[in-house]
């Protein structure tokens, strides 16, 4: 592992080195044998013959695997329901295979999500280009992402109290921004919890597990209600389950929208196929009619009260089992109609996003955001980011080259926000800081060339420090720049790492390259935003540092008081551990969050 | 002289690999297989071979017990077995038995027992054929390292 590490930071180039596959087959000879081959990949392979315990792994780890591997046919468990399982739970790519080559088999699995299905005998050549669909994942997440917000505004608006209950949380600022996050230190993946906005008493509450029965039931539910019509309450009213909250459901209900929502996506790209297999709900109305049948025999066998079979059977009467269909219709047509609002961005987007990723370190690419959303993507950013970050840094100061100066990125504006946070009353420090700052910004040939940024940079300087207030998101890349900076002349709080931190800071700054500079400089003006000025001259480094920089918007935005319990508490946690693998997926958000500008000069080079 | 050997039997090696999949006994999966043993697993062929012959023969013991069994109704348990078979055999480049598995796989779907019968026979048979051939190259194959001196085989 650390050798495919030192490969992935030495060559750039060779991406898909490391990439942490987890292959699922209850045949023993076609796990031994696709270990070898994903091993002569160059990825780094985990198997296991059972699904049970996959899925477990899978929950117990979240965010370590960048891509699963999953036979069809599993006595413990189906490897749809895997599938769909984790399609709901973290939203990783999945590519199933199976001896079975029959068409309804490959149908129901990309009716399930898959992004792939391979029949046996699989090849090596097969493998080699799994990396594909960790990219392409993220670039349809992103774009998703885009649109999702009209849409969940339109859901929020048919939920009616339920869910303005969460908008309004999402809205309360700092306050529920710290709960957020108090919350995601006590759990263990920062996914599930990312979605867990709605309610802030959500922290006192035990984590539920969501088995596959309950996963069932609660599906059963929800196609009682109609996906539209489906509140948390009603639905934990339907599945009746002692111990349940409104809260978990609530939750686990906005995952499943989000997943149905991948899905509907996923049969939109496979236009070519027969309306009935795009239907994404088309198993549940079974589910549906199963769940009908269930009460039924329930009520027959007396077992549920007769208030609750009345209100059951109202539910029944009421709303036809068609609904289920037609949701999911109307979401599809809801994307459609987004569409060409922003058509042309998105693609753009797209083929900007592909181009620098070839570029990157496997090292930052293989953990892209797993979700990066709209609304609450400040916060599910600062949860991730922070929670994985202090490993990153451990692993940085093993790491040579690009990777490490990445997490030296990372390292410096962590050390950056945590000193900002450590004294929050000493502003005046900070603002004695600044020149110092803009003076060593000088020296970069950004400053040269474009005049005006030097002057934005200060201003930006100070935006930083009233951002603690304002909350604005304006704040331009150079601030985060130039305090990164500056970051140098303050002693990061990592003593034992404080000469590493700041000799890979050097290195990074040493890396700007004056020719790709000047052709970019073109651009800086045309655009006149100073947003551009701390872009760099090498591929690498440009992503980091725009993340870096991104990040430390976010995190200014936020309330940094209170970010920091939240950072000092996980490094204190996580440092020990020193596992690379699992170092840093909050390098990734960058790669979604740069702006076409800045990719535009990439081209440059 | 001895590398003389080494290479009268490389060609011996050949000739029976050519013979398999002229028969179609064997496909360019297992030459695969071939293409990923390396130093650091210097013996992944006969190791994946063997572990396929545990799976086969514990899953020929299978499906011989459920037809067997006079109450026989359980096509879709057989379906699984015949499944992971049909997997596993393509996996190594066997062929002529996937091609069994498939007639069999259909026989269980249309309930055919007798059919089911007659397939499990040629299927025991091929089976029993591929084994003989892969043990008799992995024979030749170790002669062939001890007359080189080499310990691992070179396959390009």
């Amino acid at each position: 592992m650390a050798s495919a590490y030192k490969e992935a930071a030495s060559v750039p180039e060779q991406f898909p080195v490391g990439l942490k596959v987890l292959v699922v087959d209850d045949d023993v000879l076609c796990l031994r044998i696709l270990e070898q081959m994903l091993r002569k990949c160059m990825y780094s392979v985990t198997t296991c013959s059972q699904a049970t315990v996959a899925l477990n792994l899978l929950r117990e780890r979240k965010g370590f695997f960048d891509i699963v591997l999953s036979d069809v046919h599993m006595p413990d468990m189906d490897g749809f329901k895997l599938l769909e399982l984790v399609g709901l739970e973290m939203d990783l790519p999945v590519i199933m295979m199976s001896g079975d080559d029959r068409t309804s088999l490959v149908l129901k699995g990309i009716k399930h999500g898959a992004c792939d299905y391979l029949i046996k005998p699989i090849r090596t050549e097969e493998l080699k280009n799994i990396w594909q669909h960790i990219v392409r994942k993220r670039c349809t997440v992103s774009k998703e992402h885009e649109l999702s917000g009209s849409l969940e505004d339109n859901d929020q608006q048919k939920q009616g109290n339920d869910e303005s209950e969460y908008a309004s949380c999402v809205n309360e600022g700092s306050d529920g921004m710290l709960r957020t996050l108090k919350k995601r230190k006590d759990s263990k993946d920062e996914e599930d919890t990312e979605l867990e906005n709605d309610d802030p008493s959500t922290s006192k509450k035990p984590r539920v597990v969501w088995s596959v029965e309950l996963h069932q039931q609660f599906v059963t539910a929800v196609n009682q209600l109609g996906i539209d019509k489906a509140v948390p309450k009603r639905i934990l009213e339907l599945m009746n389950v002692p111990g349940l909250t409104r809260e978990n459901v609530a939750s686990h209900l906005q995952k499943f929208r989000l997943y149905l929502k991948r899905l509907s996506g996923v049969s939109q790209t496979h236009g070519g196929l027969p309306g009935s297999y795009c239907a994404p709900l088309e198993p549940n109305p079974k589910m549906g009619t199963l769940g009908r049948f269930d009460i039924q025999a329930l009520a027959a066998s007396g077992q549920v009260p007769p208030q609750t079979l009345a209100a059951l059977h109202a539910e029944l009467f009421n709303r036809p089992t068609g609904t289920v269909v037609f949701p999911a219709m109307d979401q599809s047509a809801l994307l459609q109609a987004s569409m060409p609002v922003s058509k042309g961005t998105t693609i753009d987007q797209n083929v900007a996003y592909g181009q620098p990723l070839m570029k990157c370190t496997s090292n930052v690419l293989k953990h892209f955001p797993q979700n990066f959303t709209s609304a609450d993507s400040v916060h599910s950013g600062l949860g991730t980011w922070s929670a994985k970050s202090p490993v990153k840094i451990s692993a940085s100061d093993n790491l040579n080259g690009l990777g490490g100066q990445n997490g030296s990125g990372m390292m410096n504006v962590m050390h950056q926000q945590t000193q900002q946070i450590r004294r929050p009353h000493e502003q005046q420090q900070k603002q004695s800081t600044i020149p110092e700052t803009s003076r060593t910004i000088n020296v970069q040939p950004s400053c040269l060339v474009v005049p005006s940024p030097s002057s934005a940079n200060f201003q930006a300087g100070n935006s930083l420090v009233s951002a603690n207030q304002s909350r604005s998101l304006s704040g331009s890349s150079d601030i985060d720049y130039s305090l990164l900076l500056h970051q140098s002349h303050n002693p990061p709080l990592g003593t034992g790492r404080s000469q590493d931190t700041e000799l890979k800071h050097a290195s990074v700054i040493g890396g700007l390259s004056c020719d790709s500079y000047s052709s970019t400089s073109g651009h800086l003006q045309g655009q006149g935003m100073p947003k551009n000025t701390a872009f760099f001259g090498r591929a690498t480094p440009i992503p980091s540092h725009l993340y870096v920089d991104e990040t430390g918007t976010a995190i200014a935005n936020g309330n940094q008081d209170k970010m920091y319990g939240e950072i000092t508490g996980n490094r204190i946690k996580q440092e020990p551990s020193m596992n690379f693998s699992e170092n840093a997926r909050g390098g990734i958000p960058m790669l979604q969050r740069i702006s076409p500008n800045d990719l535009m000069s990439v081209f440059h080079e | 002289m001895l590398v003389l050997g080494a290479e009268r039997l490389r060609l011996d090696m050949n000739r029976l690999l050519a013979l398999l999949f002229h028969q179609g006994v064997l496909d360019e999966q297992f030459l695969q297989l071939q293409q990923l043993q390396d130093e650091d697993s210097p013996n992944f062929v006969s190791e994946v071979v063997n572990i396929y012959f545990h799976e086969s023969e514990k899953l020929l013991r299978n499906l011989r017990a459920l037809l067997l069994d006079r109450e026989f109704s359980d096509y879709k348990k057989m379906g699984l077995h015949l499944n992971q078979f049909m997997g596993s055999s393509s996996s190594i480049g066997a062929k002529r038995i996937r091609n069994v598995c498939v007639a069999f796989r259909a026989a269980s779907e249309q309930n055919n027992r007798a059919g089911c019968l007659r397939a499990l026979e040629v299927l025991e048979h091929e089976y029993c054929y591929l084994k003989n051939k892969l043990h008799e190259l992995f024979q030749i194959e170790q002669q062939r390292m001890l007359a080189a001196g080499v310990r691992y085989p070179m396959h390009h």
